[in-house]
């Protein structure tokens, strides 16, 4: 289980986070709505350790991410996949190199050859041919880059996996892939996920439960059918915006 | 009292990267190819830069002794003065100025647009350390790099100004430069040049990638980033230049 307790952040001047409170449960998919730059991404990255809270803690399977000892540290970090928002591919990077990366660590050091076969089945859970292999990032589309990151994001066989913005700068038909990817992988794997999107079509599409983060606060979590008939005003003008049109408004 | 608290903070910031390297350095395995590569890369490409500059170097050196001294003082003295500058501080300086616009620029570009395409964070979240994977390889490579290089530059500096002097200034014979570049000439000068060639490649480097890293915002902040590091490498580079004076003459 992932929990943010109290979470605040601040950059300069600029509060992002003041006070979240929020739990994932085992084996849920948590759709982490919000307006642009309300630190939705910024809460997340906190699960990893990737940013410190001013205040607050994260706490994963009993971890404290404040507290962490670098060898903890790097064991969470093993438990959770991060799908970046742009991939974060490495450039300079074949795909396979990118693959490589994650499928084995420091530690281990398994060499990239025998890594490979197990890298095409990556490729092919996330609906990608196994010739993208020897490609670079700045070879594929926009859509096979998100694809990558999925796939990099999943080698390491996480519990836990973190989208942000998966469907950002996609088109309606590959936005709609890569929610179906984020379901099927919940299914094949049974992770717990939390996606951040802004996006509402993708919330109500993968998400069990849905948060609203608005002004550096969680202001609801419901399930899709609650929030949809919360009466908050800011909840309300939020997630019904786009609903009403296509008839799921309660 | 802000930027004196933000001048402190970056000082504390880079004493913790150097300190995270030189936790690193004993673990070779985990950098030490990515590093010869590094140095390879950084060295070959690099080489014809540097030779123009040295051969440009101690063609100009030559010749401004030969104008200014010509009459005044013996002609050999002209070889002490071209081995004297290029040895001790053209090679050396030479090559760190070509090292820190062609190398520490690319380092720094780089190491800012993998941190604002969050390829930094992305390395973090696979349990790698940015440090080893890319830091170490680099400041490593760097020292590896460039003693090689201002060993060429000085020689290439002091063919180039050889070759010249006997060209251009009245009455040089062979004989007198290589009396004058003997007369100066002590073991002492040359390991000196290797080992400021060693301090500039770890500076360049090491502020190339600590600049590099602190890099945020878009295109802009790249752009921004690189400058950076080019006055930061600039700086230290000349302050270092000075500094290492009295290790040239405490021997």
């Amino acid at each position: 289980m992932i929990e943010f307790r109290n979470l605040h952040k601040s950059f300069d001047d600029l509060a992002v986070l003041r006070g979240v409170d929020l739990f994932v449960e085992e084996g849920e998919t948590l759709a982490l709505l919000g307006p642009s730059g309300t630190g939705k991404s910024v809460l997340i990255k906190h699960a990893m350790g990737l940013l410190e809270p001013d205040q607050g803690d994260v706490i994963v399977d009993g971890i404290s991410i404040a507290q962490a000892t670098p060898k903890e540290l790097r064991s969470v970090r093993r438990r959770i996949g991060y799908v970046f928002q742009n991939a974060a591919l490495f450039d300079s990077l074949s795909v396979a190199e990118n693959l490589w990366l994650a499928q084995t660590d420091e530690k281990e050091g398994r060499p990239m050859p025998s890594c490979r076969a197990e890298g095409e089945e990556l490729l092919r859970r996330v609906n990608l041919d196994a010739s993208v292999m020897d490609k670079y990032p700045s070879e594929l589309s926009g859509g096979m880059r998100k694809r990558v990151g999925v796939a990099r994001a999943i080698a390491h066989q996480p519990r836990y996996l973190l989208w942000d913005e998966p469907t950002t700068g996609l088109d309606p038909v590959n936005a709609d892939n890569i929610d179906e990817l984020i379901m099927e992988l919940d299914r094949q794997l049974g992770v717990t996920s939390i996606v951040v999107t802004h996006d509402l079509d993708t919330a109500f599409e993968v998400g069990d439960r849905i948060a609203l983060l608005y002004e550096g606060r969680v202001r609801a979590v419901q399930t899709p059918d609650e929030i949809l008939r919360n009466e908050d005003p800011i909840v309300s003008r939020f997630v019904r915006r786009s609903r009403v049109g296509d008839g799921t408004a309660a | 009292m802000r930027k004196l608290t933000n001048g402190l903070v970056t000082v504390g910031e880079a004493a913790v990267l150097a300190g995270q390297i030189v936790r690193v350095l004993p673990r070779p395995r985990l950098y030490m190819n990515a590093a010869l590569q590094q140095a390879y890369l950084m060295g070959i490409q690099s080489l014809p830069l540097v030779l123009v500059m040295a051969f440009l170097g101690g063609a100009v050196t030559s010749q401004q002794t030969g104008a200014q001294f010509a009459g005044g003082l013996p002609l050999w003295v002209i070889g002490s003065v071209l081995a004297a500058s290029v040895i001790t501080e053209l090679g050396p300086v030479l090559t760190g100025i070509v090292m820190m616009a062609r190398v520490g620029a690319a380092i720094a570009a780089e190491l800012a647009s993998m941190k604002v395409t969050e390829q930094i964070d992305a390395l973090v979240a696979m349990g790698r350390d940015p440090v080893a994977f890319l830091v170490v390889p680099r400041v490593v490579g760097g020292l590896i790099a460039f003693p090689p290089l201002v060993i060429l530059a000085n020689a290439m500096g002091i063919v180039a100004g050889y070759t010249i002097a006997l060209l251009v200034v009245d009455g040089m014979t062979s004989a007198d430069l290589v009396y004058g570049m003997r007369f100066y000439f002590r073991t002492w000068a040359l390991i000196f040049s290797v080992l400021k060639g060693a301090v500039f490649g770890f500076a360049i480097t090491f502020i190339a990638c600590f600049v590099g890293l602190s890099g945020t915002g878009g295109a802009e902040g790249v752009g921004r980033t690189t400058t950076k590091a080019v006055v930061a490498t600039t700086i230290t580079l000349m302050v270092l230049d000075v500094l290492l004076v009295p290790v040239l003459k405490a021997f």
